[in-house]
């Protein structure tokens, strides 16, 4: 169970896919015009990730190895497709607005990446929690940035006015140049954060032990850039 | 020798079960994505061309196949349970790719009772201006058929956006023409 909340939480904020893993982002650029429209997407992936994920740890001990990569395909297509045909019929307006990002969702790194990298190499409880972890990182992070899109573009908040009256959108955040600056400043800070907290820690960890090298912290801050 | 045949059967198994899965889905979903289609792309045109309808134009829809083979949906619209307009979707190339529109028909004195863009992929803030009410407002009770100003009607394109009105009215002029050649049969299939 602990090994269950371990794998569950990383996707969660160590390896959040857009801003750690540095994965799927297409959609992330390019879906993330609105709030709503970033929580659709991000749950597709969700929805996507964890069954491909489960299915692909279901059937690890009997794919050759050499064709392991068609399978994976096979499968995560399988589902992309489902995901596409029941948001067809249930969810219309939000197909419309995502349009060719649903069925590109197959080629996205991050199913094909956590498949090779975690699903195709542990028991199914773990890829299971493995998926809604980083399922959920990548909602979060779409909506997230969804959210700051459409408040400052447009002045809503998945379609409700937030801003003052008068208050004029900045047409630049709802278009594609937007989605660039969102995700460089927000990638900015983040790795800034980071930084000072690695700073802190090895500062800390100098003064109670030397290291041999004179605790130039040259280490530590390539480990931090490792990370990212 | 082992391993090729094993693949060869991992994989056909594999690919036969999502094929099977797949076409399922796509069965049971069929009637529920054509409806959301027409409700959500061509539903909101054909609404406002026409408010006063009193049945559902989508839910009374029905296909008629053309003399040359093709087939579209004609969407009704009843007053009183009598027939009083048509509405077909046509297409126009526009800026951006074919440019959809709905055409409404009144059939008592065959003008126009109106037009709505269902699908278009132009310019925005240019083109899409074609969507504005002052472009669509000259349309309705329009004889046929109807030209730009520019070819010597009396419609007015939305400047800058040339293309995209001639799509508009290279569509409506289509529609037209299906129009008069269904005319009989749809008076016939809603007395």
């Amino acid at each position: 169970m602990n090994r269950f909340m371990q794998e569950f939480t990383k996707g969660l904020w160590k390896e959040i896919p857009p801003f750690r893993l540095m994965l799927g982002l297409c959609p992330v650029l390019a879906v993330t015009k609105s709030a709503e429209s970033g929580v659709g997407m991000g749950l597709a992936v969700l929805f996507v990730l964890t069954l491909s994920n489960m299915l692909i740890s279901l059937v690890r001990n009997f794919i050759p190895s050499k064709v392991r990569i068609a399978c994976f395909i096979t499968i995560s297509a399988t589902l992309v497709v489902a995901v596409e045909l029941l948001m067809q019929a249930y969810t219309y307006p939000l197909y419309l607005q995502l349009g060719i990002f649903v069925p590109l969702i197959v080629v996205n790194c991050i199913i094909l990446g956590r498949a090779e990298a975690f699903a195709a190499k542990n028991p199914v409880h773990l890829a299971i929690a493995d998926g809604l972890g980083i399922g959920l990182g990548f909602t979060m992070s779409l909506t997230f940035l969804g959210s700051i899109r459409e408040i400052l573009g447009a002045g809503t908040w998945f379609g409700h006015p937030v801003m003052w009256d008068g208050f004029q959108p900045f047409t630049i955040m709802v278009e594609a140049p937007g989605a660039f600056l969102c995700l460089g400043l927000t990638l900015a800070a983040m790795n800034y954060g980071t930084h000072r907290s690695i700073m802190k820690q090895s500062r800390e960890n100098a003064g109670n032990t030397p290291s041999a090298c004179g605790g130039c912290r040259a280490c530590a801050m390539g480990r931090g850039s490792d990370n990212d | 020798m082992k391993s090729i045949l094993q693949m060869i059967i991992v994989l056909s198994l594999l690919c036969g079960t999502a094929g099977f899965c797949l076409s399922y889905l796509k069965m049971t979903t069929a009637s529920a994505i054509e409806s959301q289609a027409l409700t959500f792309v061509q539903g909101p045109a054909i609404l406002d061309v026409f408010k006063a309808a009193e049945n559902s134009p989508i839910a009374d829809r029905k296909s008629f196949t053309l003399a040359d083979g093709r087939s579209l949906n004609v969407f009704p619209c009843l007053q009183d349970g009598k027939l009083t307009g048509v509405a077909l979707e046509q297409f126009g190339p526009g800026y951006g790719g074919d440019l959809g529109v709905i055409v409404g028909f009144r059939v008592e004195d065959d003008t126009l009772a109106g037009i709505g863009i269902t699908t278009m992929k132009e310019t925005a803030g240019v083109g899409t201006r074609i969507k504005e009410p002052a472009f669509l407002r000259q349309f309705p009770g329009k004889a046929v058929p109807v030209k730009l100003r520019s070819q010597g009607g009396d419609i007015d394109a939305v400047s800058g956006a040339t293309i995209s009105s001639n799509a508009v009215i290279t569509a409506v002029a289509s529609a037209v023409d299906i129009y008069t050649e269904l005319k009989p049969l749809l008076l016939e299939t809603w007395k």
